[in-house]
C-alpha cells in the first residue's frame, strides 16, 4: 500500500503540490485527472521520486518505478545532449542509438521485440535517440516502461500523438498488464480512461481535493462534467444581441445604499449601513447566520418589502418613486439555494435556462431560436447538452444549481448575485460551482456579488469584502 | 337596499349573466400607465388586500392602506402586515380624501358598512374597486354618480396571487365595471392596468360583469369547490371505517387524496383525471359519477335557482343579521365529525394508490365538476366563467385540504363561501344515504380486485367518449392552452 500523509512537494520552486492525502492499495489502478496546470503530472512524478518534499510523508513506495512523462523525455534529451557537450573528440557525436537506450534497463527482450515491432519502432532502431521527433521518443520511452518489469508503472499522457492502431495496441496491451502491475494514468481526457483504472484522483491547483471510485457512477458522471468545466476552452455564451439591457451610465454605481436598515417589530436586523457597488467591482459579502446577508440582497433584487423604505439608488433608478421591480431585476442575474428550493418545476433545462431572459421562473413566452441557440451554449459549457430536454426537478441538487447559475447569467447581467451558491453541495459539486464561478469572473464584464463564509470557497479575482456581525451592523 | 339582479328586466339580467370574453394579451399593451401616479388606497390588509397591495407596488404603483380605527389602535395583525411591509398605513380621514383609486377588500359581509362610511370621504370622480361583487349585486349597494366602481378579482387565494407574480407570473383575473357606475368612461382602463398591476393580464383576464362574477362565483362555492369536497370526505371516511379500514389511513387517503386526484385534473382536465385509473376502475368510476349526477341534479339546480333569485343571499344575510349563529353552529359540527378528529396514518399512501383505492372519490370530483358546470351554463353563465369557477379552483381547494382538512379550508375560504358550503352539505348528506349504502371498500380504501381486470372494449370506447366530450372538457382544454401558451410549466 502506498500512503501519501500531509505531503507537500516543491518543483525547482515553480511548482508546490500541497497537503496531499492519497492512499493507493494492492489491486487499485488510479487515474489521475485536472486541468492543465493543476498538479496531475507533478503527482505522478512525486510517486518515481521527483520533487523535493517539504513536509508530510510518503510510505510504500516500491523500489522499480517506470515513468513515462514529457518531463522525464525531456530529462533525458537534455542528458544526451550534456553527453554530446561533454565530447571532447572533434568528430561530431551521433548521440545514443535507440537500441542501446532500450537494452538499458530492459527486462524483457521478447516484449521488447514485439513491442517494437507493433508500434512500427524498427526504423528507429539505429537512429540517434536525441534526433528523434516528440512522438517517436514516447514511443521509445513508452517500450523501455513496459518492458522493464517496474513495480509500479506511472504513465502521463501515454496515449498522446500515437496513431489509432498504436493506441488500440497499447490499451490492451496496459489491460494485460493491470493483471499483475499497479498502474497509475494521467490522462487529461476522461472518454480515454481504460477500463481497468478502479479510482480516480482530481488534481486542482496543486491540492488533491477529489478522489472518486469508478464504479461511483454519479460521482463519475460529476467529475467528468468538472473536468469539462475545467479544461475545455468554451467562452462564456455571448448575450443575445436582439434583447440589449438598456445603457447604464458607466459613471455612476451599480447600487448605492445609504444608511440602509432592515427592522421588524422585535428586533433590527442592521442599521446604518452604507454601501456602494461601482460597475465591475466585485464583492464578497460575509457573516454569520442571521446577520442579515440575505435581507441586505434582497434590499437589492427588490425582494424585500423593506426597500421601499430605505435609501436605495440602484442601476439609475431611485427605489419606490414609480419604478417596477422586472425593470430592477433585468440587471440582475441571481441565484440562492432560496431560488433553488422555489424552482420547482417540471420545465426542462434548456428552458430553465431561457427564463433568465425574462427573469421568470418557469418559462411563459414562446422563446426566440436566438435564444435557444444561447441555452443550449449554456447547456454544452455545462457539459450537459445531450439532456436539454430533461426535466429541471428531475436533476441532481449541484446540477440543479448549474443550471440556475447559467440561468442567471444568460443575460449578462451588470451585476450577477450568488447568494452561498455552495451550500448544501458535496466536495464535487462545489469544485464544479466554484469552477463555473471562476471562469464567470474572467470571461464576462459582471460585476458579482459573492455571498459566503466559507473562506476555502473563495473565488480569485474578487477583492472586496464585506462582512456584517451579528445583528449589530457592519 | 334592493337585489340589484332582481331589480333588472330579464332581457338585461340574461345578457349581464353571459357577459364574458377571454382577453387578448395584447389588449393589456398600455401596462400600468392608467394608474401611474394614481394614489392607490387599499381598505383591510388581509389575505387579499396584503398581496394585492405589494403586487402593485411592485408594479411601479403608489399603494397605502387605511384601516379602520380600531385596526391602528390595537395595533391588530392587518396593521403588522401594512406596517411591516413598509406601507404607510393611516386612517380612513387620513388618506381617502386624496384617493385616486379606493380597493374595498374587507370580508364581504363588512361591506355595506364600509362602503358607506368611506364614500363621504372620497373625492369627486374616484374610483372604487372591489374583487368580489356580491356588495353590488346581491345587496344592491349604491355608489355616488360621480363614482367609477370596478371590480378586479383573481380566481385564486390571496397567497396564490403574491407566489405567482414573484415568479414573473399571476393567477386568472376577471375584471369587470359596473355599468351603472362608470360616469368617465374610464373603468375598463383602470381595471384592465389594475390587472396587470397585479401579474393578472400573464394568466389570462375574463372581461366579465359583476352579475355574472357573483353568480357563478357563489355556485362554484358552495357545490363542486368545498360544499362537494366536505360531503364526499365525511362519508368516505364513515363508509371506510364501517368497512373496516384503519381509521388513520382512511383519514389519510382522504385528507391528501383530493390534492393528488384534482392535480390530474389541474393539469388535463377530467379526462385526464379519469385516465389515472386502470381501464376497469375508470369504468366503475364512470358508472359511479353518472349515478351520483343523477341523483344530484335537482340539489345543485336548487343551489342555482336560490343564488339566482337572491333566495340565498337574503337567508344568509338573514343570519348574518342573527350574529351568524347557523354559521358558528355549523362550523363547530364540523369540527367534531369523525373525519376531521381522526389524526391521519404517517404510512407513505404511493401517489398512484390515492386514485386506485380512491375510486369514489373520483367519481364525486367529476360529478361535481359536470353537473356544477352544466347547471352553470344551463343558467346562462358563459362556458369560459363556468370552467374557472368548477374545475379551474377545485385543485386550489383541494390544497387546503391537504394542509388541515376541513378546518383549513373553511378558514381559508370567504364566510360566504363556508355558509354555502355547510348548506349544501346538510342537503347532500343525507341525499346519498342510499346510494352510500351500496358502496363497497373496493370502490373506496382498498381498490378494485386484482382479479376482475377484463373490460368489454365496446364500453370503454363509450366512456372514454363521454368523458372527452363533455363540455367542460372541450372549453378546458381551450383555456388550458391558452395557460400552456404563456405557462408552460403547468
Ligand atoms: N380569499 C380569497 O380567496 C378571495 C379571492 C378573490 C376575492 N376575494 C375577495 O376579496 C375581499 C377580501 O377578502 P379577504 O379574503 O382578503 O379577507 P380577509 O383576509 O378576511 O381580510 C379582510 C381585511 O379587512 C379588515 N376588516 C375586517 N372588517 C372590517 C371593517 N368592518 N372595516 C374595515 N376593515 C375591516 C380586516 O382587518 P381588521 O379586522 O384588522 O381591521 C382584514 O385585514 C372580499 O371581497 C373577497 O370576496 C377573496
Ligand atoms: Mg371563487
Amino acid at each position: 500500500m502506498i500512503r501519501l500523509d500531509a505531503l507537500s512537494v516543491d518543483f525547482d520552486e515553480r511548482f508546490q503540490l500541497h497537503d496531499i492525502k492519497w492512499t493507493l492499495r494492492p489491486g487499485e489502478h488510479w487515474l489521475i485527472t485536472g486541468a492543465n496546470g493543476s498538479g496531475k503530472s507533478a503527482l505522478a512524478a512525486v510517486l518515481a521520486g521527483d520533487g523535493d518534499r517539504l513536509s508530510g510523508t510518503l510510505e510504500g513506495v516500491p523500489e522499480r518505478v517506470a515513468l513515462v512523462s514529457y518531463e522525464r523525455q525531456a530529462d533525458l534529451i537534455a542528458a544526451e545532449r550534456r553527453k554530446d557537450d561533454a565530447d571532447i573528440l572533434d568528430v561530431m557525436s551521433e548521440g545514443t542509438p535507440v537500441a542501446e537506450i532500450l537494452g538499458d534497463g530492459c527486462e524483457d527482450l521478447d516484449l521488447a521485440r514485439n513491442l517494437v515491432d507493433t508500434l512500427g519502432a524498427r526504423p528507429l532502431m539505429n537512429r540517434a535517440f536525441r534526433k528523434l521527433s516528440t512522438g517517436e521518443t514516447r514511443k521509445v520511452m513508452l517500450i523501455r516502461a513496459l518492458t522493464s518489469r517496474a513495480d509500479l508503472l506511472v504513465l502521463d499522457e501515454p496515449f498522446d500523438g500515437l496513431d489509432h492502431d498504436s493506441l488500440i495496441w497499447l490499451q490492451g496491451h496496459l489491460c494485460e498488464l493491470a493483471e499483475t502491475t499497479p498502474m497509475v494514468i494521467v490522462l487529461n481526457r476522461f472518454d480515454e480512461c481504460p477500463d481497468f483504472v478502479t479510482h480516480v484522483a482530481y488534481v486542482d491547483d496543486g491540492r488533491l481535493p477529489l478522489c472518486v471510485e469508478r464504479g461511483d457512477e454519479q460521482a463519475y458522471a460529476e467529475l467528468y462534467q468538472l473536468l469539462h468545466l475545467k479544461t475545455s476552452d468554451l467562452e462564456i455564451p455571448a448575450a443575445d444581441p436582439a434583447a440589449q439591457l438598456p445603457a447604464l451610465d458607466p459613471d455612476k454605481p451599480l447600487v448605492q445604499l445609504t444608511g440602509a436598515t432592515v427592522r421588524y417589530a422585535d428586533n433590527t436586523v442592521f442599521e446604518g449601513l452604507d454601501w456602494t457597488i461601482e460597475p465591475n467591482q466585485s464583492w464578497q459579502l460575509s457573516g454569520p447566520n442571521g446577520s442579515g446577508k440575505t435581507c441586505l440582497l434582497q434590499l437589492i433584487t427588490g425582494d424585500h418589502p423593506q426597500c421601499y423604505v430605505n435609501d436605495i439608488n440602484i442601476f439609475g433608478y431611485q427605489r419606490g418613486t414609480g419604478e417596477s421591480i422586472w425593470e430592477i431585476k433585468q440587471f440582475i442575474g441571481y441565484v440562492s439555494t432560496a431560488l433553488q428550493w422555489e424552482y420547482t418545476v417540471s420545465t426542462g433545462l434548456r428552458n430553465v435556462i431561457i427564463s433568465g431572459f425574462y427573469d421568470s421562473i418557469g418559462l411563459y413566452t414562446k422563446s426566440t431560436d436566438a435564444e435557444k441557440t444561447i441555452a443550449d451554449e449554456w447547456l454544452a459549457l455545462l457539459g450537459i447538452s445531450d439532456r436539454a430536454e430533461e426535466p429541471f426537478n428531475r436533476l441532481s441538487f449541484g446540477d440543479q444549481r448549474l443550471v440556475l447559475i447559467a440561468r442567471a447569467m444568460v443575460k449578462h447581467p451588470p451585476l450577477l448575485i450568488l447568494d452561498e451558491p455552495c451550500l448544501g453541495l458535496d466536495d464535487m459539486n462545489r469544485q464544479l460551482v466554484l469552477a463555473l464561478v471562476e471562469r464567470i469572473c474572467l470571461g464576462s464584464e459582471t460585476s458579482v456579488l459573492y455571498v459566503n463564509h466559507r473562506e476555502q470557497d473563495r473565488v480569485a479575482g474578487i477583492d472586496n469584502h464585506l462582512t456584517l456581525s451579528d445583528n449589530t451592523g457592519a | 337596499m334592493a337585489n340589484y339582479f332582481n331589480t333588472l328586466p330579464l332581457r338585461a339580467q340574461l345578457a349581464e349573466l353571459g357577459k364574458c370574453r377571454f382577453m387578448h394579451l395584447n389588449e393589456f399593451s398600455d401596462g400600468v400607465e392608467a394608474l401611474r401616479g394614481k394614489k392607490m388606497v387599499v381598505i383591510g390588509c388581509g389575505a387579499q388586500g396584503l398581496n394585492q397591495g405589494l403586487n402593485l407596488r411592485d408594479s411601479g404603483l403608489d399603494v397605502s392602506y387605511a384601516l379602520r380605527d380600531e385596526a391602528i389602535a390595537q395595533q391588530r395583525q392587518s396593521w403588522k402586515n401594512a406596517t411591516e411591509n413598509g406601507f404607510t398605513v393611516g386612517t380612513y380621514e387620513e388618506l381617502l380624501p386624496t384617493a385616486d383609486v379606493v380597493l374595498n377588500l374587507t370580508p364581504d359581509k363588512q361591506h355595506t358598512n364600509v362602503v358607506e362610511t368611506i364614500m363621504p370621504m372620497m373625492k369627486h370622480g374616484a374610483c372604487l374597486s372591489y374583487s368580489h361583487g356580491f356588495n353590488i349585486v346581491e345587496e344592491g349597494m349604491q355608489v355616488r354618480d360621480d363614482i367609477t366602481v370596478i371590480m378586479v378579482a383573481p380566481k385564486c387565494p390571496g397567497s396564490e396571487v403574491r407566489a405567482e407574480y414573484v415568479r414573473g407570473f399571476g393567477v386568472p383575473t376577471l375584471i369587470a365595471v359596473h355599468e351603472d357606475n362608470d360616469p368617465n368612461g374610464v373603468g375598463l382602463a383602470l381595471a384592465k392596468a389594475y390587472a396587470v398591476g397585479t401579474g393578472g393580464h400573464k394568466a389570462g383576464v375574463l372581461m366579465s360583469s359583476f352579475i355574472a362574477e357573483v353568480k357563478s362565483d357563489l355556485m362554484g362555492e358552495q357545490t363542486i369547490l368545498c360544499g362537494m369536497l366536505q360531503t364526499g370526505s365525511l362519508l368516505c371516511f364513515d363508509k371506510m371505517v364501517d368497512e373496516g379500514i384503519d381509521a388513520a389511513y382512511a383519514s389519510k387517503l382522504i385528507q391528501y387524496g383530493w390534492e393528488t386526484i384534482t392535480e390530474a385534473l389541474k393539469y388535463g382536465g377530467v379526462t385526464n383525471m379519469m385516465d389515472r385509473l386502470a381501464n376497469p376502475a375508470k369504468i366503475r368510476a364512470f358508472e359511479l359519477s353518472e349515478e351520483l349526477k343523477d341523483i344530484m341534479r335537482d340539489l345543485y339546480n336548487k343551489h342555482q335557482d336560490d343564488i339566482m333569485t337572491g333566495a340565498f343571499s337574503s337567508g344568509m344575510m338573514a343570519d348574518w343579521a342573527n350574529d351568524d349563529a347557523k354559521l358558528l353552529g355549523w362550523r363547530a359540527d364540523t369540527a367534531e365529525t369523525p373525519f376531521e378528529k381522526t389524526p391521519a396514518s404517517d404510512m407513505e399512501i404511493a401517489e398512484q394508490e390515492y386514485f386506485d383505492n380512491g375510486i369514489l372519490m373520483v367519481a364525486m370530483v367529476k360529478a361535481g365538476v359536470e353537473l356544477a358546470f352544466e347547471t352553470m351554463t344551463a343558467a346562462g353563465i358563459i362556458a369560459e366563467s363556468a370552467y374557472y369557477e368548477s374545475l379551474h379552483e377545485t385543485p386550489l381547494i383541494a390544497n387546503t385540504i391537504a394542509r388541515k382538512k376541513l378546518y383549513e379550508m373553511n378558514a381559508t375560504i370567504s364566510d360566504t363561501a363556508e355558509y354555502g358550503c355547510y348548506l349544501y352539505n346538510h342537503a347532500c348528506v343525507p341525499l346519498l344515504a342510499d346510494f352510500m349504502t351500496g358502496i363497497t371498500s373496493d370502490m373506496i380504501g382498498k381498490g378494485l380486485d386484482i382479479a376482475d381486470t377484463g373490460v368489454d372494449n365496446a364500453h370503454l370506447i363509450e366512456v372514454n367518449e363521454a368523458i372527452r366530450s363533455h363540455p367542460v372538457e372541450t372549453i378546458g382544454s381551450v383555456l388550458r392552452g391558452h395557460m400552456a401558451d404563456m405557462k408552460r410549466i403547468v
